[in-house]
């Protein structure tokens, strides 16, 4: 079973990518309408979503302030400031706790994550 | 003639499993298996329904050596968890229907079975039982992961039965202050037995500083493995919690510990799967905190949120799983793109992952704000709790940054890893769309959370679509998706990079064999020194004492006689010096 | 139900001597017997003969209450007498019962395990060894205690010496055994000689009512109780006076190790309760401090560290040896309770206790007769090639980790629910911990015999070759009655806790 290459892993630096004429064949048909998904323009302007819905909210939120209000419920848009302040704290936090806490995989003897059996590690194909 | 509504459901589900094990290997039989796999939850379902009357059902006495045992009790709290335990056996009946593997097949009925028995068991001792029946048949489902998962596995069994011996001792402490009454109800921390079942159950429902064992053996199960193991052995405690210690106010701050300390984690966690483990035990932290809180609301929050995280966190685990299956990794610094190529599994994990983040019209959104809601009503009483809101809403942020945004995200979308492989097979996919249906249903504004309502121990009197619940939570989510694409946008978010993090398993993976190494080289050492030490002692005080105190007097250097004799008189001394001090 | 009734009176009457010189007799004359197999039939019929009679005894204990037997007309406390009641007739019936399914055992064993030309010999030493014990627990007089004391104990000196045809060790071993054995008895006597000075007479009856009218007596009293306890102590492996126990244990015949795991310190032991409780008074300062600081004090460190030894151990049988040592510290902590529940409890675990590692003992040896291993590292596969014998080992294993449903369990149960009366809740923890520890010494013997794989024999996995039927049968009777006792241990318990109220002055 670690012998066969069950996927395929397509060169992104060799494959040509024409696009005029779009090759679909290795790409669910389901997906297919959803492609712009993967675009540079949509990826960079998804932010706008989030960011408009949010003023919103915190507007809709002074219009109707909550019924069990919280000490620092006073604050327009508490709410929305505790999820982007504490979100923003997880992921600061990352890299000195990575820093602290990463080792290599096989640290404990026991090998990484996860079974060789199903590991691509031992596929064929690189994907560096 | 045994009356069949006397027994306890989940031992036709153990039964069965037991059945399965002795069903033949080969392709023809395996089919057999799969209908036991898939119908037996259904019978027992059926069964629990059978027993069910509504009010508390006490049946199944056992009289064994002078001990009342009751092992079957139904009522309004446990029949709850008996049909989420099936519903679940079901779905991951229909997950795993493509593999062939008797044990898996086996170990998974009897878990469940297990896990079933033990929330109706309604004794100490029975739950006992069934507590350890867990821990056993469900290291087979790690052993599967294959060579890597042996040592998380004997390290799993060795802490659950640990578990069960401590929940054994605190039962036999607890059942003499209260004069032989085994009964599992109420127990409270006052009585030190009391103490020690916590303890027990704290392992189990992964405490901070217990938790170590789920996000070690977890990842490194099989396929169909995690996905069943995350559904029942902690749900199990949290049963008992809410069974033995609702109100426990130090259980509000353990539970608040535990929503923020997996956060941290998971954001660096490279291996999806540990992600999902590190988000189980964070969500954990919500239940145990609720029923620290213990009000009426808080208990119908928790046994929602128990009913809709067991089915999310399934359909997150399951979705991972076939990714782990037709990609052979799930570490997100190896995948990417995968929308491409699995676009209903896809579909499905942002389902689970909506779920789980509480976004409205989706399976958390009511339960978790219950729960957050009965801690704000606590807190209006009680102004230092508005930490303990704090600690939730922060935990809540952190929810949607490991499991709402990051497994879906560096999974499927992020940059393309340009791994083309099939879509997940039809068994899975059902499963998942299964599961899915149940997250949205649950939640549905219009008949759909009232369902759950109606399984709730208490009658409810909470809406959950009031404009400002859905407006903050809306602000909540909103505002943490900014920040992602923001930090996103200027590089900050950290690349996912291959890693072993250490956690509080260290203690002992690394620290203790170290020391025990250490040991066992000073001991080697010592025994060397001692029989140095010994021989000379044998020349002089041994050889005097022996002429002494033997008959036979015989002088020879067999080996620990002169030191024993030594020890001998030395006890003497040390008896009489007592007995002087006495007297 | 008159079970009396079945039993011929002159057995009843006489029986309480008749365990001792039938045996005792029969030595005699099988020393000299050239025939193996006669010598065997012999000894099979004594011990026949003893377990029925004891039967008797406890039926008849049962029945009439204790009982004093005189030795030739004299009335105590001039003549010498035996006595049976509900503290020593349990153990009486424990060690014929033991040694009817050790002589059983040693038909095929002794074959393989001992020099030919010895065998008759070890036959006679083994009935001996028997009578020495029958004679310690039954007698009434103390220095009689004494010589039956040293007859069983010589006796044993010479079978361990006989495992040299196994293993030479066993020559060493016996004569460290040998010392050590002495320094117990020399004390033992040392402190009836204090005693006798004291109280001028040798019926442990007569001693007991003498030393409550001097409320104590004085400090020779005190002296002699702590060489008593020594003594004692020391034969009944109270950590840290096991030494000799270890290499006794391993390197005797198999079905010597088995009598002795079964029934030589647990005579000990009944003669520490004898001692400790009737002649002496735990109610007394100087006693009960002892019971209460250095008995549990030591019981407890064996828990503990034993266990621990345990568990460093290469050799099963030593393994098997230092889990005796610290068994016995749960007895230990029984009995230092001074309670009614810890007693019973203690004596429980003596009973259980002698039947789960006899029956461990059998099933190693069963291992050694097939394929002649004793390391753990050699038990990989036993599960495939020897099922039988692995399964009564593994019932065994269980009952001594004290899962539910063994012996095992409930002797620790009734333990820890009679510290916990007391409010040690410290020795909870001990027994807990103490219990994990035996979790990790025998489970890890299991799981080789589970999961290991089955040597390769000449490139094949080894043949399954299970331990004949004779040595079977004992080993399954065992497992049998540990399951019998876990399931439903009124009997048992009733047996301990007639002898607890007895020791304690509060019946018959």
């Amino acid at each position: 079973m670690a012998k066969t290459p069950k996927n395929k892993v397509v060169d992104m630096h060799s494959a040509p990518h024409n696009e005029e004429a779009p090759d679909y064949s290795d790409i669910h048909p389901f997906a297919v309408p959803f492609l712009f998904l993967g675009r540079k323009s949509v990826i960079e302007n998804f932010i706008w979503l989030p960011l408009i819905g949010m003023f919103i909210m915190i507007i809709l939120g002074v219009v109707y302030p909550p019924y069990h209000p919280a000490p620092w419920d006073v604050i327009p848009g508490s709410w929305a400031i505790i999820g982007y302040v504490a979100y923003t704290i997880i992921v600061l936090s990352a890299r000195p706790l990575f820093s602290l806490l990463a080792r290599s995989e096989d640290y404990y003897g026991e090998g990484g994550l996860p079974d060789p059996e199903y590991s691509t590690e031992h596929a064929e194909g690189s994907h560096d | 003639m045994i009356d069949v509504l006397q027994i306890n459901p989940g031992l036709w589900m153990i039964f069965a499993g037991m059945v399965c094990a002795l069903v033949p290997k080969g392709e023809a039989f395996a089919h057999i298996r799969k209908a036991f796999v898939i119908m037996v939850p259904i019978f027992a379902a059926f069964m629990i329904f059978q027993i069910n009357s509504g009010q508390e059902v006490l049946a199944g006495k056992i009289e064994l050596g002078g001990l009342s045992l009751t092992t079957l009790r139904i009522d309004s709290l446990s029949l709850v968890w008996g049909y989420l335990f099936c519903l679940i056996s079901v779905l991951n009946g229909i997950y795993g229907f493509h593999e062939k593997c008797r044990i898996t097949d086996s170990s998974a009925l009897i878990y469940a079975g297990a896990a079933i028995a033990g929330v109706f068991a309604g004794d100490l001792l029975t739950l006992f039982l069934f507590w350890e029946l867990t821990a056993i048949s469900s290291v087979f489902l790690i052993w599967k992961g294959g060579e890597r998962a042996y040592g998380a596995g004997i390290r799993y069994l060795a802490i659950h039965v640990l578990s069960g011996v401590i929940l054994l001792a605190g039962a036999a402490i607890y059942g003499q202050s209260t004069g032989g009454d085994y009964s599992f109800n109420y127990i409270g921390v006052e009585n030190p037995g009391g103490i020690l079942i916590l303890i027990a159950i704290g392992i189990k429902c992964g405490f901070p500083l217990m938790h170590m064992w789920m996000q070690d053996a977890y990842p490194k199960a099989s396929i169909t493995g995690t996905v069943i193991l995350s559904a029942f052995t902690t749900k199990m405690a949290i049963y008992a919690l809410a069974r033995g210690y609702v109100g426990t106010d130090i259980l509000i701050y353990i539970g608040a510990i535990m929503t923020c300390f997996p956060v941290f984690f998971a954001v660096i966690e490279n291996d999806m799967r540990r992600v999902l483990a590190y988000s189980l035990n964070n969500q954990l932290g919500f239940m145990v905190c609720g029923i620290g809180i213990g009000t009426e609301m808080a208990l119908n929050g928790v046994v929602g949120q128990v009913f809709v995280h067991v089915i999310f966190k399934s359909l997150l685990f399951m979705s991972m799983g076939a990714v782990l299956y037709r990609v052979g990794t799930t570490k997100a610094s190896e995948l990417g793109g995968l929308f491409r190529s699995m676009p209903i599994t896809a579909v499905f994990c942002l389902i689970g992952a909506g779920s789980i983040a509480a976004f409205p019209l989706m399976a958390a959104f009511v339960t978790k704000s219950m729960i957050i809601s009965s801690v704000v009503y606590a807190a209006e009483a009680q102004g230092s709790l508005w930490v303990i809101v704090g600690m939730l809403l922060f935990a809540s942020a952190g929810v949607m940054e490991h499991s709402g945004i990051k497994v879906p995200y560096f999974t499927f979308f992020s940059h393309d890893s340009g791994r083309r492989v099939k879509e997940a097979p039809w068994n899975m996919l059902v499963a998942m769309g299964l599961a899915s249906l149940l997250c949205i249903v649950v939640a549905f504004p219009f008949g759909g959370y009232q369902m759950l309502y109606d399984m709730m121990p208490y009658v409810v009197d909470y809406h959950p679509y009031t404009v400002d619940h859905v407006v903050f939570q809306f602000q909540l989510l909103f505002a943490a998706i900014t920040s992602f694409c923001v930090l996103k946008r200027f590089g900050i978010y950290p690349a996912e990079k291959r890693a072993e993090i250490l956690d509080a398993d260290w203690s002992y993976r690394r620290l203790g064999m170290t020391i025990v190494s250490w040991i066992s080289a000073m001991w080697t050492r010592l025994a060397s020194g001692v029989k140095g030490l010994r021989a000379k002692l044998l020349d002089n005080l041994g050889q005097r004492l022996y002429q002494i105190f033997s008959p036979a007097g015989a002088m020879s250097d067999a080996a620990p006689s002169g030191l024993s004799a030594l020890l001998t008189a030395g006890m003497l001394v040390l008896t009489l010096i007592i007995m002087y001090v006495v007297m | 139900m008159d079970i009396l009734s079945y039993f011929p009176a002159w057995l009843l009457a006489h029986g309480a001597a008749l365990v001792i010189v039938l045996p005792l007799l029969a030595a005699a004359i099988t020393a000299i017997i050239p025939s193996r197999s006669l010598a065997w039939w012999i000894s099979l019929g004594v011990m026949l003969t003893a377990l029925v009679t004891s039967f008797g005894i406890v039926a008849q204990m049962i029945a009439e209450g204790s009982k004093i037997y005189p030795m030739g007309g004299w009335a105590p406390p001039h003549g010498i007498s035996l006595a049976v009641d509900a503290l020593n007739a349990p153990i009486l019936l424990l060690i014929s019962a033991m040694a009817v399914l050790t002589v059983i055992y040693a038909k095929p064993a002794s074959i393989a395990e001992v020099e030919p030309k010895k065998q008759a010999p070890f036959y006679a030493a083994f009935m001996l060894c028997f009578a020495g014990l029958m004679g310690m627990v039954v007698t009434g007089d103390a220095f009689n205690v004494f010589v039956f004391l040293e007859v069983s104990s010589i006796s044993t000196y010479a079978l361990v010496a006989m495992g040299a045809a196994r293993d030479r060790r066993a020559l060493a071993a016996s004569y460290n055994y040998l010392v050590l054995g002495s320094i117990g008895a020399t004390f033992f006597v040392i402190g009836l000689g204090f005693l006798y000075m004291e109280t001028g007479t040798l019926n442990m009856a007569d001693m007991g009512r003498i030393l409550s009218e001097l409320e104590g007596g004085s400090r020779v009293s005190t002296v002699a109780f702590a060489f008593i306890a020594i003594g004692l102590g020391l034969k009944l492996a109270m950590f840290p006076l096991h030494a000799w126990l270890p290499g006794a244990y391993a390197y005797a015949p198999t079905m010597v190790t088995v009598f002795l795991a079964s029934t030589a310190t647990k005579a000990a032991l009944y003669l520490l309760l004898r001692f400790g409780f009737t002649v002496f008074d735990p109610s007394w300062d100087y006693v009960g401090t002892i019971l209460t600081y250095l008995v549990v004090g030591l019981g407890v460190f064996g828990m503990i560290f034993a266990s621990l030894q345990a568990i460093f151990q290469t050799d099963a049988r030593r393994t098997l040896a230092f889990s005796s040592v610290a068994q016995v510290g749960y007895m230990l902590l029984g009995i230092g309770l001074v309670s009614a529940a810890g007693l019973a409890a203690g004596y429980l675990h003596l009973i259980n206790h002698a039947i789960i590692k006899g029956g461990l003992f059998l099933a190693l040896g069963a291992f050694w007769y097939r394929f002649g291993i004793t390391r753990i590292a050699d038990f990989s596969g036993l599960s495939k090639t020897m099922p039988w014998t692995m399964g009564a080992f593994t019932v065994f294993a269980l009952s001594l980790i004290g899962v539910p449903f063994t012996a095992g369990f409930v002797s620790k149960v009734n333990l820890a629910t009679a510290v916990a009366d007391k409010g040690w809740w410290w020795a909870v923890g001990v027994i807990v911990v103490s219990s994990v520890l035996a979790i990790i010494y025998m489970g890890r013997i299991l799981l080789l015999a589970y999961f290991g794989d089955v040597p390769q024999v000449d490139g094949k996995p080894a043949a399954k070759n299970e331990a004949p039927l004779m040595m079977l049968a004992p080993m399954w009777i065992l497992a049998a009655l540990s399951i019998v006792i876990g399931v439903n241990a009124d009997l048992v318990v009733e047996t301990a806790e007639r002898a607890a109220s007895l020791l304690l002055g509060k019946g018959a």
